[in-house]
């Protein structure tokens, strides 16, 4: 269970922003925060990766303080999370194996490492280099890479908002897989309605720094919007 | 990995050059005395073992140096009064010997001072005229006191150009950078200042003050024979000769 | 009659400047590119200084400095028996001073240039920073470090006023190329001075060359396989 109580100041383009996040997230969910842009989606990831400090607040994972204004702030390094960014982020200078096997913690077997690579069928990749390979076959290996230490927590910060439609619906496809495989605690910044709708149980909506609404899909997101990817669905 | 190679290459080989030599002094001379001792020294290893490395520079400059301790065996000043202050330091080992009094000449590729003299300097188509920087080299002093001496100083003020040692100052002319100078006579008599065409006036020794140039061992050659045979040789007939050759008397 | 040796010497020297900065500038210019605290602004100015004195002002101050009679140079003689000036380690350090922006703009530079996101994700993935430095940054701005040192290689390489002051003109010792020439110049010799400075000319261009050449190909095979 991870127990979340942050808040922060934002400066944004339309002046100061008072972000106060306060939730709750069960072992194994897959929740997304949706809401608009400047909202400080992103920033909550980064506070909750240790890539950015709270004004005040705490944030705890199961029986691990990660956070307590003014006591812990404990660095990214031993917060055992990992993190898909937009841009993929994947190592330059190493083969997809090699990004695979940066990861590794000390000591970890490499197992792990063919177990995801088949996973996402990267087989084929594992030595070939970041630059020469697809967007899709970059997000596949960035998921694969943020998976390899077991994280407690994954975050997934508008990873498919890069890539075109046909490729989201296949990644989209991988991430349900992990989650089914792993059970792992997830949580997803999108503002995809129907990605948010496709992949996640629990909606977040972030308006003016706060959650304004917290629910199902089909309770949070914009009606009519909603109708319409419903509809889509239908025919 | 080649480029490797190539870094690492020269290293060795400069290492395997640098052995250590038997017997070594190094010498600090003033300028003027750039080609007249290398002929002295030259006679020198024809007949004894041992090396002689000179640096050449403006007497004050080397003066500086060898208080701030670098590592000279031997100042060959172009005056008495550098070696003076050596003693005075403490930083003698011999004493001062004279090995000679300097004269300077006037230099010119432009105009011809062999005929005209002094009066060459005020030749109207001088525009730059050289003298060695008289805040720390002696023939530079020296000049200055000729130019008083004949009142040119206010003609010729406003066209010098100071040379950073005597050697300088001669490149200077030779180049044509100044069209015409005061050198020293050692340096006019050289071949590599013979070898380009210029024209020299021995100036009066009454003008100026004696320029008796005095050479010192320093304390940097404590334990090293070598610096003291050299000195002897120096003082011999046979060196006496060679410099006789470059105007030394 | 041609002499090998100031061209080992100046090599010498330009090589062991190099190496030093290297290893000294990597810290510090890591510090500056990553650094918020308000000293830093100092730090780059001290750090940018050599650029902007000329070389005879930074010469003299360390000839200052490093002089037996005053009080570094004479605790550095008495204690450890160690001489800067006139000598071929002194003349290591001021050229290290002389040539530091040299190596330190350009490596600061690339390390701001590589995305930031590689580096915190390489924190997520529990790596601390000595391994980010070597295994992420470093690996990603091969043409900063390269710059750094081809910059400071070269700089040392041209160094004249310092090398005067701080080296004087030893045989064996401090008298490299850039004096020669300077030396035999003011002998007249202007033949000499034309061979030496033509070898000089003809080797620092084909180093330069060789190294972009380098660069070129590190790159290529950086982005592909």
């Amino acid at each position: 269970m991870i127990e979340i109580k942050i808040n922060r100041k934002l400066f944004g383009a339309n002046g100061e922003l008072r972000l106060v996040f306060d939730t709750i997230i069960r072992r194994g969910e897959f929740v997304t925060i949706y809401g608009p842009s400047g909202a400080g989606k992103t920033s909550v990831l980064r506070m909750l990766a240790g890539l950015l400090k709270p004004d005040g607040g705490s944030i705890k994972v199961e029986d691990q303080v990660w956070f307590e204004s003014g006591k812990v702030d404990l660095p990214p390094q031993q917060r055992n999370i990992g993190i898909v960014f937009q841009d993929y982020s994947l190592f330059p200078n190493m083969t997809v194996q090699g990004n695979l096997e940066f990861a590794l913690s000390k000591g970890q077997s490499p197992e792990i490492i063919g177990e995801l690579l088949s996973l996402m069928e990267l087989e084929n990749l594992r030595d070939k280099r970041p630059a020469v390979l697809s967007g899709g076959q970059q997000q596949r290996v960035a998921l694969a890479r943020a998976l390899i230490r077991k994280p407690k927590l994954l975050l997934l910060d508008e990873p498919l908002s890069a890539l075109d439609t046909a490729m989201q619906i296949k990644l989209q496809e991988y991430i349900l897989r992990l989650h089914q495989q792993f059970n792992l605690t997830t949580i997803l910044v999108s503002h995809d309605i129907a990605e948010v709708a496709r992949l996640s149980k629990r909606v977040l909506l972030l308006e003016g720094g706060r959650v304004s609404k917290d629910g199902t899909p089909g309770e949070v997101l914009p009606l009519e919007n909603f109708r319409n990817f419903i509809d889509g669905m239908i025919s | 990995m080649k480029l490797r190679m190539f870094l690492v290459l020269p290293l060795i080989v400069a290492g395997v050059i640098n052995c250590h030599a038997q017997g070594k002094i190094l010498v600090a001379a003033a300028s003027d005395l750039r080609f007249a001792l290398d002929s002295v020294v030259a006679v020198f290893k024809k007949k004894n073992p041992g090396t002689v490395e000179v640096t050449y520079g403006s007497s004050g400059k080397l003066f500086e140096q060898i208080s701030n301790s670098a590592p000279f065996d031997m100042f060959f000043s172009a005056d008495v009064e550098y070696p003076k202050l050596l003693k005075d330091k403490k930083l003698i080992l011999s004493d001062i010997y004279i090995y000679g009094v300097g004269r300077i000449v006037i230099w010119s590729k432009k105009v011809d001072p062999s005929k005209e003299g002094m009066k060459s300097l005020l030749d109207p188509s001088v525009n730059k005229v050289a003298i060695a920087n008289p805040a720390h080299a002696p023939y530079g002093k020296r000049a200055v006191e000729a130019l008083l001496h004949y009142k040119f100083m206010e003609a010729v003020k406003p066209k010098l150009v100071l040379g950073e040692n005597i050697s300088q100052t001669a490149q200077f002319i030779t180049t044509g950078a100044a069209d015409i100078g005061i050198v020293a006579y050692s340096l006019a008599l050289s071949p590599n200042m013979q070898r380009e065409g210029g024209k020299y006036y021995l100036i009066p020794e009454n003008t100026h003050n004696r320029l008796e140039q005095a050479v010192v061992i320093t304390q940097h050659a404590k334990g090293n024979d070598l610096a003291q045979t050299f000195l002897t040789f120096v003082k011999s007939d046979e060196a006496k000769k060679v410099l006789g050759h470059f105007g030394f008397k | 009659m041609f002499d090998f040796e100031p061209f080992y010497l100046t090599f010498k020297l330009a090589l062991a400047t190099t190496l030093i900065l290297f290893i000294v500038g990597i810290p510090l210019a890591y510090f500056l590119a990553f650094n918020r605290s308000p000293w830093k602004v100092l730090l780059e100015a001290v750090v940018g200084l050599p650029l902007v004195l000329p070389p005879s002002v930074l010469g003299f101050y360390l000839l200052l400095a490093f002089s037996p009679q005053n009080v570094v140079g004479k605790f550095l003689n008495d204690y450890f028996d160690v001489r800067l000036v006139f000598t071929f380690p002194g003349l290591v350090i001021a050229s290290v001073i002389y040539s530091l922006p040299f190596m330190i703009q350009p490596v600061q530079s690339g390390f701001s240039m590589v995305p930031r996101s590689l580096v915190e994700t390489a924190y997520t993935l529990g790596k601390n920073k000595f391994t980010v430095l070597t295994r992420v940054l470093m690996p990603n701005m091969k043409a900063a470090l390269i710059s750094g040192c081809v910059l400071s290689f070269a700089h040392t390489i041209g160094e004249f006023g310092i090398v005067l002051m701080v080296g004087g003109n030893i045989p064996h010792e401090t008298r490299v190329i850039s004096v020669v020439i300077y030396d035999e110049v003011e002998a007249m010799n202007y033949t000499q001075a034309n061979v030496y400075s033509s070898i000089l000319l003809i080797f620092s261009f084909l180093v330069l060359v060789s190294v972009y050449l380098v660069n070129r190909r590190a790159l290529k095979v950086h982005y592909q396989s």
